[in-house]
């Protein structure tokens, strides 16, 4: 399988505080990755960095291949246009933990923005194709029409953000399960998440990060149930 | 009295009455002696400035006889139009001035600062002024193969009013459309960037609409302040209502009758726009706060309904 995301000592500081102090990490193509540990970890911050809202101080970041917000010629790396960041951005759909939904926007408004405003898709085509998914998702609540947002622009990633942790607790187990459909759609996923039940389950991959930097990855039922790192059993213990 | 619940099982005791809802309260509510003091004070100053016009030197009937006047009519106008336009220059100025002050680009946020620092900074009447008077500077206009023509054919009254109020009310209208993006959700712009919106679509389809809700009230409370502003123009020899007013008020003696027509006049326009600007207010409270204003219908009515029940029950 080929590496869809590939980090290599990725670092981020914002001001004087390193959040990211060197981040290894590869996530294969069509995998579900979980991404997890306390917050201020910097798994969040990381996540940012994969479709450049956030920038990367040192390091590198490859996603499918290509160098996340730069373009290397020979040893030097050139800062990559605004509008050459939003056609890489086109095929990473991310999912904020706040849904981030267009609020002077109908649901469906939502899901076609993007096509007609970024592809240039014809009303009526966008107009169906958001209604499919959104019968697909189940059209009642934020996250659910936020991941259909995403799905719209047909990416090849979806990232993630702790998708419900700002939900009701009723509606945990439907964007989960929205979720779960996805990942056996094939789709490759990047899952900040605090639902253990989710990556052991559905996870391929689980990377427990505290301090900004990775501490223990592995297969999520091997790290979830038998951590080897003092720190990771810890966590878990609090969590679990 | 105690009832043990165990062995009544749950039967009500035979000496309590049946239920019913409770009996509605009627109290006597407090009296506001210090409401009645004011009113007293406040007719008894009122009179008293009544009765000293009455006994001035006015010639009342002035006013209604020239409250129609050709001139007052096309003064009333002018003002109407120059606000209109002034206000179009202040709000597509101000719109593209937040942009800019906004924007990453140094050289472009410092023009905008620069710009907003010199016409806010400045009293407008002055502005009015330099305008009227940058004669003294530029013989002709000169803008290559365009247009050539002496300065005073170019600037001329109108546009001299206009460019006053206009690039001045650019620079405050570029304050209220800079605070109406900056309330708009981080959130929003990152969510549209996450789906590759460039940045100037991100603006149009998501931060400006947004943006709206904050910006629209404010700009209406600035075009009746601008209705207001557009008497300076009189200064640089513009007739709109107060220049004509003036006029009228120098041939025919009546100085102070002609200025409270007016007076009457912009009461009569900004109390228009007020209304106005009550109901978009309402309309853009919808959603952000969970009891809409009242009416001044409902609000009068409200008072006749306390005043007409007195045992304070609503």
């Amino acid at each position: 399988m080929t590496a869809m995301v590939k980090a290599e000592g990725v670092h981020k500081s914002f001001g004087h505080v390193e959040v990211l102090k060197g981040i290894d990490l590869e996530v294969a193509s069509g995998e579900v990755f979980c991404l997890i540990g306390p917050s201020g970890s910097g798994k969040s911050t990381f996540l940012r960095c994969i479709n450049h809202l956030e920038k990367v101080n040192a390091g590198r970041l490859y996603v499918d291949g290509e160098l996340v917000g730069y373009r290397q010629k020979g040893d030097k790396l050139y800062e990559l246009k605004d509008s050459e960041v939003a056609m890489k951005r086109r095929d990473i759909g991310m999912v904020f933990q706040r849904f981030n939904l267009f609020p002077h926007m109908t649901a469906l408004e939502n899901v076609m923005e993007a096509p007609i405003q970024v592809k240039g898709q014809a009303k009526a085509e966008a107009r169906e194709r958001a209604g499919q998914l959104l019968e697909r998702v189940g059209l009642a609540e934020q996250q659910r029409v936020a991941i259909a947002r995403a799905l719209a622009m047909d990416p090849k990633l979806m990232l993630f953000d702790e998708p419900t942790s700002a939900l009701d607790p009723e509606l945990v187990g439907d964007v989960l399960d929205v979720m779960r459909d996805l990942a056996e759609s094939g789709m490759t996923m990047i899952v900040v998440t605090h639902e253990m039940g989710f990556a052991r389950e559905v996870g391929d991959s689980l990377v427990f990060m505290d301090g900004g930097v990775v501490v223990e990855s592995g297969h999520p039922r091997d790290v979830l149930t038998n951590p080897s790192h003092e720190r990771t059993k810890s966590f878990l213990s609090k969590v679990l | 009295m105690t009832t043990d619940i165990s062995k009544s099982g749950g039967s009500a005791p035979k000496d309590e009455p049946p239920r019913s809802a409770p009996e509605a309260i009627r109290a006597i509510p407090v009296r506001h002696y210090g409401r009645y003091v004011a009113a007293v004070l406040a007719i008894g100053v009122l009179v008293a400035i009544v009765l000293a016009f009455a006994n001035g030197d006015i010639n009342w009937n002035a006013i209604p006889d020239n409250f129609f006047d050709d001139r007052i009519m096309k003064g009333v106008r002018e003002t109407l139009i120059l606000t209109f336009l002034s206000m179009l220059i202040g709000v597509v100025g101000g719109i593209t001035l937040s942009v800019m002050r906004l924007s990453k680009n140094p050289v472009t946020s410092s023009i905008a600062w620069f710009y907003i620092w010199f016409f806010r900074g400045t009293p407008v009447l002055v502005q009015l002024f330099i305008w009227f008077n940058l004669g003294f500077v530029f013989e002709y206009i000169n803008l290559g193969p365009i247009y050539k023509d002496e300065w005073s054919d170019f600037m001329t009254p109108f546009l001299t009013a206009l460019l006053g109020l206009g690039l001045n009310e650019a620079a405050y209208m570029a304050e209220i459309c800079r605070a109406g993006l900056l309330s708009v959700d981080e959130g929003q712009t990152e969510a549209s960037q996450a789906l590759g919106m460039s940045h100037n679509k991100t603006l149009r389809r998501v931060v400006i609409p947004q943006a709206m809700r904050v910006i629209v009230p404010p700009t209406g409370n600035e075009v009746i302040n601008m209705l207001k502003t557009t008497s300076l123009v009189a200064a640089v020899q513009y007739y709109e209502l107060l220049k004509y007013a003036q006029d009228i008020g120098n041939s025919s003696g009546a100085t102070v009758e002609t200025l409270l027509l007016a007076a009457t006049w912009y009461l009569i326009m900004t109390s228009v726009l007020s209304i106005g600007q009550f109901y978009l207010e309402r309309y853009y409270a919808r959603g952000s706060s969970r009891a809409l204003p009242d009416t001044p219908w409902q609000k009068i009515k409200a008072n006749m309904l306390s005043l007409s029940n007195r045992s304070g029950v609503r």
